[in-house]
Formats: structure tokens, C-alpha cells, sequence
């Protein structure tokens, strides 16, 4: 298996604190990795880095062998990498099918102009991440926290990506939505989907992903299988020690 | 299916406009002279600040650059018109690039103090370097006009206006003007989604200033003259932003609403109130209505019309 | 050539220190830029002509007069439009434009358009280094510096300072902490206006009165601001000097008119090469 995304070194600081400290992993193409950390460990912060939304100090980032760290956010994205946001960012003046839309824009400012939307697959992709028919034609604002999550997830699966970040898409999600989530990751992921899962809920994150990779104060403190990490020593006392 | 029943209206406005010089005097005419180019300007705002959220308050700053460049042109090179209005156009688009750089790095009130700060920085260059070709503090005047008579400057400003208006207006109905948008709500989710904000952010600088350039130039010959003092001014960029706030800020039918009421209201306010009290009470009503609707009239009309259509559903 | 730089660069600097702290202290707290801070300036210069020239009070409560006059409109202007669209800093900026809008065209209507002269505070001349500069710009500088400093003890002494130190670097800590916010705020608005309404007497004492002298001293404070890192007092003081004398120099070496072009220049090249510094933010 060839690596999709390899973080080589990376350093952030934000003043005198350091967010990611020479941190390194790598996911190959159709594995899924499990991202996870106590509070403030610095997950986001590694996401907010692979998708240029923040500039690193220092390291490289490789996404199918090349090196993006000169690439703009947009630009990564039409490489094939998106990501959810922790707190859903959905754009507020739009529905559902709206913010969907946004996610399937070509990159072409004539394409934009001249070619319509393309409404089936928008509301497939409300669909598929369990949007009713109603809830498709609402606003941001009169949505409830899984379904904002879920809008979140419906944005970035639009723009298909062949890497998905995914921040912390389960909390505020009730049982039965995680439920429909974590189907909807295994039938991407049998597509062949790659994805980097961050999660506090790890009874839901552990099925859903080969391998976990543990942060703590931006370094990273262990790795393995979810049930390998879990018995770790160093983990537990990161976990506990918060 | 939605945007041809409005484009019906679009016609209905338009016929009628047409139609107006039959029943109205010429005084009357020449006052909605001003209040389409007050329009034009407004949705040249409009596409670049309440589409994409960067606020400009140096719009006049664009608008100068195209009168003075045409009015430079035929008053010293005796330029003929049609070649001297497309040069002001396209002199606005390269000027605002200015407007563009800033627009790279900053953002909300930064963005919109840089841009009246150019329109300051214009207003003293203009008077200082080279008086002779711009005439200096007191301008250029005895420029050519293009017609003559209140009619067809009438029937001129209005075709204008409603080609630039219906362009504008189906153009925020694509995808692209939905992009756009993105812009003002979230940019960095806009980003994250694919969307290259630089680029779109360049076509809506450019198109506002192809806009304004064309009102600009317009305008100019309109009047035969063109001075500092009357581009270059707080009030200009005020009529400019409030016509476009009040009318409805992104929506290009609420900027020509908020001209024409604007326009209209000072007038209406001439006989009771001939001195400068007039434009007190001119800037207060203003205030209030953007204290009390911010989103503007096209958003009140929005929701009646919904109302009534909630309405006639149920009976 | 070069004392006069030094010297007139010194003085301009202090009043432009005044301005651009009272601006920048409402961002600080409320995050927030008050373009009506134009209008604040506006409204001190011509009360105290109102007060000292047409009313013909003695100097110093005519000052009084002004600089309450300045407290008065900036709390107006919280209490009204700032708590109206608190969520909204564009709508704010944009109301607050407009107020300042309406309140020229008030002063055109009370005052007309045309420009007035003040007398100097402090008439007659002194010779600082073979430089001839009128007491009034000494006078105004040594009272800029001194409502600066004090400003400074009591923002870093005093409880009242403290807490608005406290919700300018967190707001909803500062609440937690049993401070009201708004309370805090409507203290800041005031203050910042009376630091307008001084400066504009001061600075209508320099030029003169016109109805619209408020822009460009918008325009500099904001480059004040921006240039030296926004909400930071010691930045902006810093920054008021970097601007004052780049203003002296361009009007002693080229020509007065173009004073305001290399601030913009500069205000431009901050921007484009410096924002994280300045703003104090992470930006890309
Ligand atoms: N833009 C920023 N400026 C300054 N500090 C930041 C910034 N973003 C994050 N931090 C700090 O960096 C550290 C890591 O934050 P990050 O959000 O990456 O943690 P996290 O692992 O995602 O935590 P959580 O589980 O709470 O989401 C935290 O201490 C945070 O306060
Ligand atoms: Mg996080």
C-alpha cells in the first residue's frame, strides 16, 4: 500500500506554546486512522495544518507523494483532502441543499456561471447522511446539533474526496445517528474512502478504524491498534492526568 | 421556473420606466437621472461589498478614476467619447487592483478604512500633482455630453441601469453569484469547500469596477464637468452605501430601490425643508431605517410577499 | 531644517498618540471599530467654539464643556446603536458611519459650512532650538502626553482600569469573574470620547473648523492603529510617532497636501507584510 498522506515533522507554535510538536504519521490509501488525545492535544490544530488553513513552523506535508505544503487551502481540496469542522461552520444564509452545493463547485469560474446545479446528487448526499426530505430545504440556523454535524459530513463528502478529516463528527449525535454515521464511513470506506477520525467517543471511533495514533501535548505518545494503544500505560496516564 | 416569472417583473419595471416620460415633467426626469447613475454606483457596490461582504467606503474612488480618466482624455486629446469610455472602464478595472491587494490580507473594517483612505489619498492627489491636467481643485468642466435634453438622458441612464441591473441580477442567481456569497459568510469554510476565494474575490473586484467605471463615465459627460470635491466625498460614498443598505445590501433589486427612494425622498423633502436642515433630516430618516431594518426594504417586501402567499395558500 | 523635524515631529505625534488611543481603547473591549469617533472630534472642536469664541466663556470650562460634550456623544452612541447591533461589528461600523454623517451635516446646519478659525488656547510663540512653534501646539502636546500617562496609571492601577483590561483580553472570563461587560463598555465609550473631543479642539486649533475636519483624523488613527497593532496602548503610541514624523518630514521636505499619501502607503505595506504582527492574530 502506497502512503496517501504522510506528515513528516510537523511543528506549530502559537507563541510560546507548541501546538504539534515534531509530529510524524503517515495513512495509506483505504486505511483509516483514528486521531486521538485529551484536551487541547492538538488534533485540531494537526487538521487546521494539512488543509493550509494554518501554516506550520516547520516539517512537510506529502499527499500522494508530493509535497503541498505551498498549496492553498482550495487547492488542497481539489487534490482530494476536505475536513469537518469540530464547531460545523455551515454557511448560514444557505439551506441544506445549498451548503451541500457548495461542496460540488467546479473549480472554473465559467463552469460556475454557465452550468446549473446538479440536484440529484445533492439530495442523495442529504440522503445518505440522513437528511429528510424537509430538513433539506431548511437553514442552518433552525438545525440541530447532529444535524449541523451532519451537514458538516454531507459538505465534504460533496466535494468526494479521497482523504476526509473528520473532527469530532459524533459529539452532541444521539445513539441512533451515530448509528447511521458510522454506516454511511464503512460504505465510503468500502468505496475507498481514506480517513483520519478524531473522536472523544471511543466506543464509537474504535470500530471504525485500523490503527490509532495518540497525541498529547503535540507529540505523539503512542500508536497502534485501537485495543494495543488502550493498554497503554502512557495513554492511560494522559487521559487520566488531564 | 422562479427566475421567469421574475424576469416578468423586471419587464413591467421596465416598460413602465419607458413609458414615464409621457406623463411626468422634465424636472421630474432629470431628478431620475440622478437616481439610476445613483443606482449604477449602488449596484457596483453591491456586487463587490454586499455579495462578497468586503465592505468598500472608497467607492468613489473608482468612480473618479473613470470620470477623470475620460474627462482627462476629451478635454485635453479631444478623445472621442466612444473611445475615451471604454479607456475609463478599463482604467477603473486596473485601478482596482488596489482595492484588491488590501483585500488579500485583510478583512471587515480593515479592508473597508483602506479602501476610504484611497478615496482620500485620490481626493488630495487630484488637487496637488499635475493641476494642469486635472484641473486641480476646481476640475474639468465644458466636457462633452453625449445627448442632449432631459428625455434621452433619461431613456440613456435608465437603459444603462436596467441592462447592468438584469445582468447583475441573473448573474447572482448562478452558482457563481451563490459562490460568491459564500465569501461574506464564511470564508475560510468557503476555502475548505474548494472554492478559490482569490479568484472569485478578483472577478467581483472587477466586475464592480467594470460597473463603476461605465456609471463613472457616464455620469461625467453627464454633467460636463467633474471637480475633487464632488466625487471624492463622504456624502457621494454615503448616498452610494446607504441606497445599496437600505434598499437591501447583496441583492442588486434592493440598490435600485434604495436609489430611487433616496433620490426621491430629497426631493420630497425640498419644499418643506429648502436649507441644510434638509439633509439632516435626510441622514436621520436614513439612520433610522437602517436601525430598525438593516437588511433593508427588499427583505420587508420579501417577507409580506411571503406572508401573503402563506395567506392565499390557506383560504 | 532637521531641529524643526525633530521638534514639530515630537509635537504632532502626542496629539496624534491621543487620537489613536482614544480609538483603539473601544476595539479593545468591545472588538468593535467606532467610526463615529470622527464625529467625536467634530463635536470638541465646535462646542468649545461654541463655548469659548461665540459664548465667549473663559477658556478652561469651555474645554470642560467639550470634552463632556465628547463623553456625552460616545455613550449616546454605545447606549443607541452599538448595544442595537452588538453581534454585527460591519452593521456597527456602518451605523456609526452614518451617525457620524448625520452629525456633519448637524453641524453644517448650526454652524454652516464654512470653515472657522479658532484662537489658540495659548497664544504666542516659543523658540525651542531655534525653532519658532506656537505655544498652543506645546500646550496641546504637554496635554496629550499628560492625559496619556495618566490614562496609563489608570488603566494598570486602578480596579476600574484593570477590568477593562480584564474584558479587553476576555470577555466571557471578565464576566466570570463578576465583571459586567457593558458597564465596562459604556465607561470605555465615554472615555474614548472625551479623548476625541480633546484632541479635535486641539486639532482645530492647529487648522481650523470645518465640517468635514472629522475624516482625516479617522484615517489616521485607524493607520495608527493598524500600524501599531490594534487595541495596544504602548503600540499605538509608538505607531503615533512613526506616523507623526513621517507626516512632518513629508510636509517640511515635499508639500503639505501629500502628508496623507505616504501614511496610506504605509498603512498598505503593514498590511501587506506584517498583518500577524500587527493584528496579533494568526492569519495566513
Ligand atoms: N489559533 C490559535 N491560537 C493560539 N492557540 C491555539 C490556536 N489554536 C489552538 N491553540 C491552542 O493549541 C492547543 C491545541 O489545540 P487544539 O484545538 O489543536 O486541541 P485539540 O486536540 O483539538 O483539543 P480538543 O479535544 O479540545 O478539540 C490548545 O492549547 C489551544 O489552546
Ligand atoms: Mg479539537
Amino acid at each position: 500500500m502506497t502512503d496517501l498522506l504522510e506528515v513528516r515533522d510537523l511543528t506549530k507554535r502559537f507563541g510560546g506554546l507548541t501546538a504539534v510538536r515534531n509530529l510524524g504519521f503517515s495513512v495509506s490509501e483505504g486505511e483509516s486512522l483514528g486521531l486521538i488525545g485529551p484536551n487541547g492535544a492538538g488534533k485540531t490544530t494537526v487538521f487546521n495544518l494539512i488543509m493550509s488553513e494554518l501554516r506550520q513552523d516547520s516539517g512537510e506535508l506529502f499527499f500522494q507523494g508530493r509535497e503541498i505544503s505551498k498549496y492553498p487551502t482550495h487547492a488542497r481540496v481539489k487534490l482530494g483532502i476536505a475536513r469537518t469542522y469540530q464547531v460545523p461552520r455551515p454557511f448560514g444564509e444557505m439551506t441544506v441543499t445549498e451548503n451541500i452545493r457548495m461542496g460540488m463547485m467546479p473549480d472554473d469560474l465559467w463552469q460556475m456561471l454557465t452550468k446549473g446545479p446538479q440536484h440529484d446528487a445533492e439530495r442523495d448526499i442529504g440522503k445518505d447522511v440522513g437528511f429528510s426530505e424537509r430538513e433539506v430545504a431548511m437553514y442552518p440556523g433552525e438545525l440541530s446539533m447532529g444535524n449541523l454535524r451532519k451537514l458538516e459530513l454531507a459538505r465534504t463528502i460533496a466535494a468526494e474526496p479521497k482523504l476526509l478529516l473528520l473532527d469530532e463528527v459524533f459529539a452532541g449525535l444521539t445513539v441512533g445517528e451515530i448509528a447511521q454515521i458510522s454506516e454511511l464511513l464503512v460504505e465510503k470506506r468500502k468505496q475507498g474512502l481514506t480517513y483520519i477520525m478524531v473522536s472523544h467517543d471511543l466506543r464509537a471511533l474504535a470500530p471504525l478504524v485500523d490503527r490509532v495514533v495518540v497525541m498529547s501535548f503535540g507529540a505523539i505518545i503512542a500508536e497502534g491498534t485501537f485495543k494495543e494503544v488502550i493498554a497503554d500505560k502512557k495513554v492511560r496516564e494522559a487521559y487520566l492526568g488531564q | 421556473m422562479g427566475v421567469l416569472v421574475s424576469l416578468r417583473w423586471w419587464l413591467v419595471f421596465g416598460v413602465g420606466m419607458c413609458l414615464l416620460p409621457l406623463v411626468v415633467s422634465t424636472g421630474t426626469l432629470r431628478i431620475l437621472v440622478f437616481a439610476q447613475f445613483l443606482a449604477i454606483f449602488a449596484m457596483s457596490w453591491d456586487i463587490l461589498s454586499g455579495r462578497t461582504g468586503y465592505i468598500s467606503f472608497g467607492h468613489p474612488f473608482l468612480i473618479g478614476i473613470a470620470g477623470y480618466t475620460t474627462a482627462m482624455l476629451t478635454y485635453h486629446l479631444g478623445v472621442p467619447l466612444y473611445f475615451s469610455i471604454p479607456a475609463a472602464v478599463v482604467a477603473t478595472m486596473i485601478g482596482s487592483i488596489f482595492f484588491f491587494i488590501p483585500a488579500l490580507r485583510t478583512r471587515g473594517t480593515y479592508f473597508a478604512v483602506v479602501t476610504l483612505a484611497f478615496m482620500e489619498v485620490l481626493y488630495h492627489l487630484m488637487q496637488v500633482v499635475q493641476p494642469k491636467l486635472t484641473g486641480g481643485t476646481r476640475g474639468l468642466s465644458g466636457l462633452p455630453t453625449i445627448i442632449l435634453g432631459a428625455v434621452p438622458n433619461y431613456y440613456l441612464s435608465f437603459g444603462v441601469m436596467f441592462v447592468i441591473g438584469v445582468g447583475l441580477w441573473l448573474l447572482i442567481r448562478t452558482r457563481l453569484g451563490t459562490a460568491l456569497s459564500t465569501i461574506r459568510m464564511d470564508e475560510d469554510a468557503a476555502r475548505s469547500s474548494g472554492l478559490n476565494t482569490t479568484k472569485l474575490k478578483l472577478f467581483a473586484f472587477m466586475l464592480s469596477a467594470f460597473v463603476a467605471g461605465i456609471g463613472g463615465a457616464l455620469y461625467t459627460h453627464y454633467l460636463g464637468s467633474i471637480a475633487p470635491r464632488g466625487i471624492f466625498d463622504i456624502s457621494f460614498l454615503f448616498s452610494i452605501l446607504i441606497a445599496a443598505l437600505i434598499g437591501g445590501a447583496g441583492t442588486i433589486v434592493g440598490p435600485i430601490m434604495g436609489a430611487y427612494f433616496l433620490t426621491l425622498l430629497l426631493e420630497f423633502l425640498r419644499p418643506y425643508l429648502p436649507g441644510p436642515e434638509r439633509y439632516l433630516i435626510y441622514g436621520a430618516i436614513t439612520l433610522l431605517a437602517y436601525y430598525y431594518a438593516p437588511k433593508g426594504f427588499h427583505n420587508i417586501f420579501g417577507l409580506l410577499w411571503q406572508r401573503l402567499g402563506a395567506l392565499g395558500r390557506r383560504e | 531644517m532637521l531641529s524643526q523635524i525633530l521638534i514639530q515631529g515630537f509635537l504632532l505625534s502626542g496629539l496624534y498618540g491621543l487620537l489613536a488611543v482614544g480609538f483603539t481603547m473601544i476595539f479593545s473591549v468591545g472588538r468593535v471599530l467606532n467610526l463615529a469617533f470622527g464625529a467625536n472630534i467634530m463635536i470638541g472642536g465646535y462646542v468649545y467654539f461654541a463655548l469659548a469664541q461665540e459664548a465667549a466663556l473663559p477658556k478652561l470650562p469651555s474645554f470642560i464643556g467639550a470634552v463632556l460634550a465628547g463623553v456625552a456623544f460616545g455613550v449616546v452612541t454605545y447606549l443607541i446603536l452599538v448595544r442595537r447591533f452588538r453581534d454585527d461589528p460591519i452593521a456597527v461600523e456602518i451605523s456609526t458611519l452614518i451617525l457620524a454623517v448625520v452629525m456633519q451635516a448637524l453641524i453644517v446646519m448650526i454652524f454652516s459650512p464654512a470653515p472657522r478659525s479658532m484662537w489658540p488656547l495659548l497664544p504666542g510663540v516659543a523658540h525651542i532650538y531655534g525653532v519658532a512653534v506656537s505655544l498652543n501646539i506645546v500646550l496641546a502636546t504637554v496635554v496629550s502626553w499628560v492625559v496619556l500617562g495618566g490614562l496609563l496609571v489608570f488603566v494598570h492601577k486602578t480596579h476600574l482600569g484593570r477590568a477593562i483590561r480584564a474584558v479587553s483580553m476576555d470577555p466571557k472570563g471578565a464576566t466570570i469573574s463578576g465583571i459586567d461587560p457593558r458597564q465596562i463598555s459604556l465607561v470605555t465609550w465615554g472615555l474614548s470620547g472625551a479623548l476625541g473631543a480633546m484632541a479635535g479642539v486641539f486639532l482645530a486649533t492647529y487648522t481650523q473648523l470645518d465640517p468635514g475636519m472629522w475624516v482625516f483624523p479617522l484615517i489616521t488613527a485607524v493607520a495608527v492603529v493598524i500600524v501599531g497593532g490594534i487595541g495596544s496602548i504602548i503600540g499605538s503610541l509608538i505607531a503615533a510617532h512613526i506616523i507623526g514624523f513621517m507626516e512632518t518630514i513629508t510636509t517640511t521636505v515635499i508639500a503639505a497636501e501629500l502628508r496623507g499619501v505616504f501614511t496610506m502607503l504605509l498603512i498598505i505595506i503593514v498590511l501587506l507584510v506584517v498583518p500577524k504582527g500587527l493584528f496579533g492574530r494568526e492569519e495566513i
